[in-house]
């Protein structure tokens, strides 16, 4: 049991979060190496579409959009978020300017995290509705309509509905302090 | 979502809402103001237009173009100026803040205090002296202007210029720059100006060896090395030949 926690929930978990921290570090690291810090001042730009750009899996769930494989979306937003998230820190650096900026990465930073415990949350449900898997083929599905069906299971058993309470205040959270941030620098910014 | 947890997430965001507006140098503003505008750190449209930017119209209508460098903005002189000749009455357009950031984290992505040649106006840019003292050592007291001959515009040092490219400036021809370049000249030479090459004993040397054409000397010899004799049109080819050529036989000297 406990090897079992440590190998599907602690480790995989500690080694998301561990590769987003050592990934930030070493894209700030060669930003200044390179001497091309100001890069890092626009990567908030390709980090923030790539976080809208996975939510289509969020509208795709929630039957906001009809079309797309759920699976590989769902893959996408694992992506997305992960690398959108990335490039975000990579972004806030370690220079602290302003409050509503830092308030935004956090929130951000906390989201991911909760990303990261949904994943997990996800693989057990998976395994756990893999012992349905023959009930279903003995129903006489094919092997597609099995798989779907097995997926919406996942994602809809209790464990997966109780966090998701959990993660979408958090990114209303993030969405509204990031909202807020972007709304400044157009404010205050010459972009022209 | 529960209502409990709307609300009090609501009045979260409502609340650094209103943070945002009363203390928006904290909440939004990227990092601290220069000393100079320290009093303008909570009035953020002092200096922005919304969805502009800050324009340097705004800048100007504080800091007159003329007397930048000269004067403050209440009209009294500047006593520690950063620069020793006023310039921004020479640049070809007034766009300040493609220099000047006033907010400590903007800053770090420009560098400050870099200025670029080419901002200033044509008449100026070749005028070195106008804003540069020429170098008080014996190389340069020897030269009046014409600074670009030997340094470009990016850096001073080091020197874009490779006197050993023309002629190497060794053994017996370490002299003087006026002893082979005239009147600050330095587009132009001559060999004749010390006691050791006078016009008839190169005349005599080359008629004896068949050459009629020498008054460009530099385009064969490019050094002290007597045997180092470049030929017309191509590098080294007399270097055998001049030794050969002038083997047994007295120089000038």
């Amino acid at each position: 049991m406990t090897s079992s926690l440590w190998r599907h929930h602690i480790l995989p978990f500690t080694f998301l979060v561990g590769l987003l921290a050592a990934v930030t570090l070493a894209g700030d690291y060669l930003l200044h190496r390179l001497n091309l810090v100001w890069v890092g001042r626009y990567l908030g730009i390709p980090g923030t579409l790539l976080i809208i750009a996975s939510l289509v899996y969020s509208l795709r769930k929630r039957k906001y959009i009809k079309t797309g494989n759920p699976k590989k979306l769902l893959t996408l937003h694992e992506f997305g978020t992960w690398i959108g998230a990335s490039l975000v820190l990579i972004h806030a650096g370690i220079h602290f300017n302003a409050i509503l900026p830092w308030l935004a990465t956090v929130a951000m930073g906390v989201n991911a995290v909760s990303g990261m415990v949904g994943k997990l949350l996800l693989d057990r449900s998976r395994r756990h509705v893999q012992e349905q898997r023959e009930h279903f083929q003995l129903r006489g599905l094919s092997r597609p309509d099995v798989e779907q069906a097995m997926f919406w299971d996942a994602v809809t058993l209790d464990a997966m509905n109780r966090w998701r309470k959990v993660h979408i205040p958090i990114f209303i959270v993030f969405a509204v302090l990031a909202l807020s941030h972007i709304f400044s620098i157009f404010l205050f910014w010459g972009w022209v | 979502m529960s209502r409990i947890l709307k609300f009090v997430l609501a009045a979260n965001l409502i609340a650094i809402a209103v943070l945002a507006f009363v203390y928006p140098n904290l909440m939004v503003g990227p990092g601290k103001l220069i000393p100079g505008h320290k009093q303008l750190e909570t009035d953020c449209f002092a200096c922005h237009a919304p969805f502009l930017g800050s324009a340097s119209e705004r800048c100007v209508s504080c800091h007159k173009p003329a007397d930048v460098g000269r004067l403050t903005t209440t009209g009294q002189p500047v006593l520690k100026p950063l620069t020793s000749t006023p310039f921004h009455q020479k640049l070809t357009t007034q766009d300040c803040v493609a220099c000047h950031s006033d907010h400590a984290g903007v800053k770090r992505y420009r560098q400050q205090g870099r200025f670029n040649h080419a901002l200033l106006q044509k008449a100026t840019l070749d005028q070195c002296l106008s804003c540069h003292k020429s170098p008080t050592d014996s190389l340069h007291k020897q030269i009046t202007g014409n600074c670009s001959q030997c340094h470009n515009q990016n850096k001073w040092t080091p020197a874009t210029f490779d006197h050993n490219k023309y002629f190497v400036l060794d053994r017996d021809h370490s002299a003087s720059c006026v002893t082979c370049h005239e009147g600050n000249n330095y587009s132009r030479y001559t060999c004749y100006g010390c006691h050791e090459h006078t016009a008839e004993n190169i005349r005599r040397e080359h008629i004896e060896e068949g050459i009629r054409d020498y008054d460009n000397c530099v385009e064969c010899h490019r050094s002290a090395d007597e045997h180092d004799i470049r030929g017309r049109g191509g590098e080294g080819r007399g270097k055998d030949e001049g030794k050969q050529g002038r083997k047994g036989r007295d120089d000038d000297d």
